[in-house]
């Protein structure tokens, strides 16, 4: 039986700078590395970039990205802008 | 150009020690004779932090050269305590949370001491008045006045 | 057997109590050590020397006569600090680069503010190193200059850096200008929801530049010994950042310099990076000694990050049923001298309260002649909420709804998409809004010139890398240390919290702040994310600590350790050997650590997640005077979904300071600027902070609901509280003399001109 694939979503400026405007994926991955690797196979450099410099909301909620990060089959994944406070 | 040697009293104690013409009572205290528990804030007279007692008057100690406590009697923050024994002004400020990061509580407390020496009984407004010229950025001073009424209060045996 | 990791089940003991603090004695007694309270013999003090001009370029500086003065050890200029690459790293919101970061600390080509500095002495003696910097003779080309926001976007500006090219915008511009960057964000399709609109409200505000206002100037001591090893001691709200930064800043290696965090007098996000701490510490290289610098209050006011004065325009469309349609806005926030200002977080959060289908935010950095913006509390978002709901309240006036009723029927819920993507995933917002609108004195009765506003906001709250360890001493006390300063009473929720899984009493608990050297690594204090992320970290170093002695206990009445359980602050056998031996306190199975296997202590690193985004919502009854223009505030209702308050009455007091700096921001404070680019007003007389006579009491309503993904349920409180008072007191305001004021701040002199113009 197939795994359903993790929806992954770029934000527009993401998009922009470096997927060529595509915004949205739907990648097979047990852990968030897997998603990041499948990315990066596709766009490369773009997972040194996912690393560093964005956090990720799965299923709403928010997580700094780590390699072992669960991803559950059909998840909805967002990368987005590392937080600052104050 | 020479120092000057001034002698004073300091919470209770003979004090003496040599300063320039141009040192704060605050740099004195601060750097000459070790006690940092007066902050300086602002070097204007406009924060309070500094707030000690002169001869029993509350003032600013950035605002009054060194040379000035020539024979004078100054209270600072150290000296509020007797010994492990608390004021009731401290353990309040303690009890109700007044202080988050603390550095404006020394003058808080000097200040409101002040007050409560000359005004036993007072009423919310006259405390937000009179403690008017201490700046506090981290509490919104709701707590402070509430632990200045409530230790009035003990001190009143009420 | 596992421990039960989470906590929400269970009847908490102490959890919610409002316990001393554990530092608390220190500083009422006045003997707590803040960075500019430190000394070590043979010290020097250090001074910076600062531009007198908005912009203009260096020509040569000529430290020969300072360097000749008596008791002058060592004279700095950006000479003496190696050059940085140019490349922005990191997070793309707070992007650092270091090319900049090197050029705030010390001016190299150019001064691009007032107040910048552009070198540095150390001295025997204060008076000397005063005297010394007067003797450095700089040689300045002045330059036109440009500070306000707008007009720094004028393509005529004069540029502050002659390269800068929008990033954000494709194809990039040829022509370089003073916009470092543009983002937007969207979702939806705009065009048809303004088209479904019943009714579409439009309006353009503006805010001006307020500072933190901490009343602690920075300050710090540092050490550089011979063999390239250096210790610093400042006030910071990371001291792993001033490592980090310092380090990198100077050419060292990053563990060659150990960072002590000193008691720090209020920080508010402007103490997450350096200024002094670098230029000690090249201080110290220099000259062989240690070097202590504490800024000015003036130094502070001209030198060190306020945050963003802002332009914004506002555009909602709603439905007369009070269905929000679609919602717009542009934001235009001051960088000050370099790029980094929090216009980001402003277009993420500024409409993340509602569920609005089709909403774009439009954001542009803009550098301009003023000292660098850096983080205040909730960065970028109490600014796009004065605009943002000063709008709302305009809507919900225009379709005739109650404005706290307008904002429950269009709340974001779990499952409610926000602009930057992610669908929210937390409850809490409803909840706090019905919390509010059930205080007795929302309906209470207003009089003459009297008016009640309300607004609302958000923040993110973060998460993010945090380290814990907690030892047994040989009586039973545990200590527990982590590397989180404690802007504002964290210690003491970090012992509740210990005390609590643990099972012990909470004077038990020593907690301590660690130095870099004695602690893993642990991201700032900031954020709102110590008594969640460093909070999760001693927590769980507690359960490993729990394993240990349950293995202990196991150990001496030589059964199974399945057999086991740890309750009430003991160990207790179970399962089958259930009642067969007295419980084992804590105390006790210390008192038998050597035999048992030795010393007892863990420790817990991680890079916590799953934080609650914090929701606040605040109502205000203001009084305006008509022949002044003076706003009174009579009343000041906050509520704020706090998850869980850890010590009840620091959770009431982040609030209750929060509002107050809100209030502050939002009727007085302003950096204002004569016409050669210079503060005038860089000192507490004239840039006016709320003082006790200025504020009534401000009443709290903590609304607990639990984040799941915390033992204890906590969610971040320090920061959503500052977002909504400005423009609850506008709201206010305009309801009650029927003038809508679009600036900030609200002084007297701008209302009482409103009133007459009539507007």
């Amino acid at each position: 039986m197939a795994r359903k694939p993790a929806h992954v979503v770029f934000t527009n400026s993401f998009s922009t700078d470096y997927t060529g405007g595509v915004k949205e994926f739907d990648i097979e991955a047990t852990t968030l590395r897997g998603v990041i690797k499948a990315l990066d196979e596709r766009y490369p450099g773009l997972g040194e970039y996912l690393e560093e410099e964005t956090t990720v909301a799965i299923d709403g909620e928010l997580f700094e990205v780590g390699y072992s990060q669960p991803v559950r089959p059909g998840c909805e994944i967002f990368f987005i802008p590392k937080i600052e406070g104050g | 150009m020479a120092k000057h040697h001034v002698t004073a009293t300091l919470n209770g104690n003979d004090v003496e020690f040599l300063c320039e013409t141009h040192q704060t009572l605050l740099d004195v205290l601060r750097d000459d004779l070790h006690l940092t528990g007066s902050k300086e804030g602002c070097g204007s007279g406009d924060c309070g932090a500094c707030s000690v007692t002169l001869d029993g008057r509350l003032i600013c100690a950035c605002l009054m050269l060194g040379v000035e406590a020539q024979g004078k009697s100054i209270e600072t923050i150290e000296g509020m305590a007797v010994g492990d024994k608390l004021h009731p002004l401290q353990r309040k400020f303690l009890e109700h949370a007044a202080l988050q990061c603390g550095i404006c509580t020394p003058g808080f407390l000097i200040a409101s001491r002040s007050l409560l020496e000359r005004n036993p009984d007072p009423t919310e407004e006259e405390v937000r008045f009179w403690l008017a010229g201490n700046l506090c950025r981290c509490t919104g001073y709701h707590k402070i006045v509430e632990a200045v009424l409530d230790a009035a209060r003990e001190m009143r045996g009420a | 057997m596992d421990t039960a990791t989470n906590y929400s089940e269970k009847k908490l003991k102490i959890i919610g109590t409002s316990p001393v603090r554990p530092d608390g004695v220190p500083k009422v007694t006045g003997l707590a050590q803040y960075g500019a309270d430190f000394s070590l013999p043979g010290m020097l003090w250090g001074k910076i020397l600062r531009s007198p001009h908005a912009h203009a370029r260096i020509r040569s500086i000529d430290t020969s006569k300072a360097l000749a003065l008596r008791g002058v050890k060592a004279v700095l200029t950006s000479a003496d600090l190696p050059e940085q690459k140019f490349e922005y790293v990191g997070p793309e919101r707070i992007a650092v680069n270091f090319w900049h970061m090197t050029r705030n600390i010390m001016a190299r080509e150019k001064v691009l503010y007032e107040g910048h500095a552009v070198a540095a002495v150390a001295a025997t003696t204060s008076a000397i190193a005063e005297e010394a910097l007067r003797l450095i003779e700089v040689d300045y080309e002045v330059l036109p200059h440009v500070i306000d926001v707008d007009q720094a976007m004028q393509p005529d500006a004069p540029l502050l850096f002659e390269d800068m090219i929008t990033r954000g915008i494709v194809p990039a511009p040829k022509q370089a200008s003073n916009i470092s960057k543009r983002v937007e964000f969207k979702i939806g399709d705009l065009e048809a929801g303004f088209a479904a609109a019943d009714e579409i409200v439009e309006a353009s505000f503006k805010t001006a530049a307020v500072h933190q206002g901490y009343i602690e100037p920075q300050a710090c001591l540092a050490r550089f010994d011979a063999d390239g090893q250096g210790e610093v001691w400042s006030s910071s709200q990371g001291h792993f950042i001033v490592r980090t930064f310092t380090t990198r800043l100077l050419g060292m290696k990053t563990g060659d310099l150990r960072c002590h965090a000193a008691e720090i007098g209020g920080a508010f996000g402007g103490k997450t990076v350096v200024y002094v701490e670098p230029v000690a510490v090249a201080l110290s290289r220099k000259s062989g000694h240690p070097v202590k610098i504490m800024m000015s209050r003036e130094d502070v006011f001209k030198a060190t990050g306020p945050t963003s004065g802002a332009s914004m325009t506002i555009k909602i469309g709603v439905k007369r049923d009070g269905k929000i349609v679609a919602a717009e806005g542009l934001f235009k926030y001051q960088a000050g001298a370099f790029p980094g200002s929090p216009v980001m977080n402003g277009c993420m959060c500024g409409f993340a309260p509602y569920d609005i289908a089709n909403v774009r935010t439009v954001g542009y950095d803009v550098v301009c002649n003023r000292p660098k913006s850096v983080a205040y509390r909730a960065p970028g978002s109490p600014i796009s909420a004065f605009a943002v709901e000063s709008t709302i309240d305009m809507a919900a006036s225009k379709i005739g709804m109650d404005p706290l009723q307008f904002r429950l029927m269009n709340a974001a819920k779990p499952g409610t998409p926000t602009v930057y993507g992610p669908k929210l995933a937390h409850h809490g917002f409803s909840e706090t809004i019905e919390a509010l609108m059930q205080h007795p004195a929302y309906k209470a009765p207003l009089g003459k010139n009297q008016g009640r506003g309300s607004a609302c906001g958000y923040w993110f709250n973060g998460g993010g890398e945090s380290s814990a360890t907690v030892h047994v001493n040989e009586d039973g006390s545990v200590v527990v240390a982590t590397g989180s300063p404690d802007i504002g009473g964290s210690r003491a929720s970090m012992a509740l919290m210990a005390a609590e899984t643990l099972g012990i009493d909470y004077d038990k608990v020593r907690p301590i702040i660690a130095d870099t050297n004695s602690i893993g690594y642990t991201q700032g204090t900031g954020g709102s994310r110590v008594t969640y992320a460093t909070g999760l970290a001693v927590i769980n170093a507690c359960n490993k600590v729990i394993a240990v002695l349950r293995a202990r206990a196991a150990l001496i009445w030589n059964i199974d350790v399945e057999d086991v359980i740890w309750e009430d602050g003991s160990a207790r056998p179970a399962g089958k050997r259930a009642g067969e031996f007295e419980p084992l306190p804590l105390k006790a199975i210390a008192a038998k650590r050597s035999v048992t296997g030795g010393p007892i202590s863990a420790s817990e690193s991680l890079n916590a997640g799953g934080q609650a985004p914090g929701f606040a919502v605040q109502f205000c009854d203001v009084e305006v005077d008509p022949e002044t223009g003076h706003v009174k505030i009579l009343r000041f209702v906050a509520a704020q979904d706090v998850g869980r308050a850890i010590h009840r009455a620091y959770v009431e007091g982040q609030i209750q300071g929060g509002v107050v700096q809100g209030i502050g921001w939002a009727l007085n404070e302003e950096y204002i600027y004569d016409q050669a680019g210079h503060l005038s007003n860089a000192g507490f007389l004239d840039y006016r902070i709320p003082v006790a006579s200025d504020v009534p009491m401000i009443d709290t309503i903590l609304v607990e609901v639990p984040n799941p993904n915390h033992p204890f349920g906590v969610k971040g409180v320090a920061e959503a509280n500052i977002v909504p008072p400005m423009a609850a007191i506008a709201n206010a305001i305009n309801n009650a003399i029927g003038r809508r004021m679009t600036e900030l701040p609200m002084s007297p002199p701008k209302v009482l001109a409103a009133l007459d113009a009539g507007n």
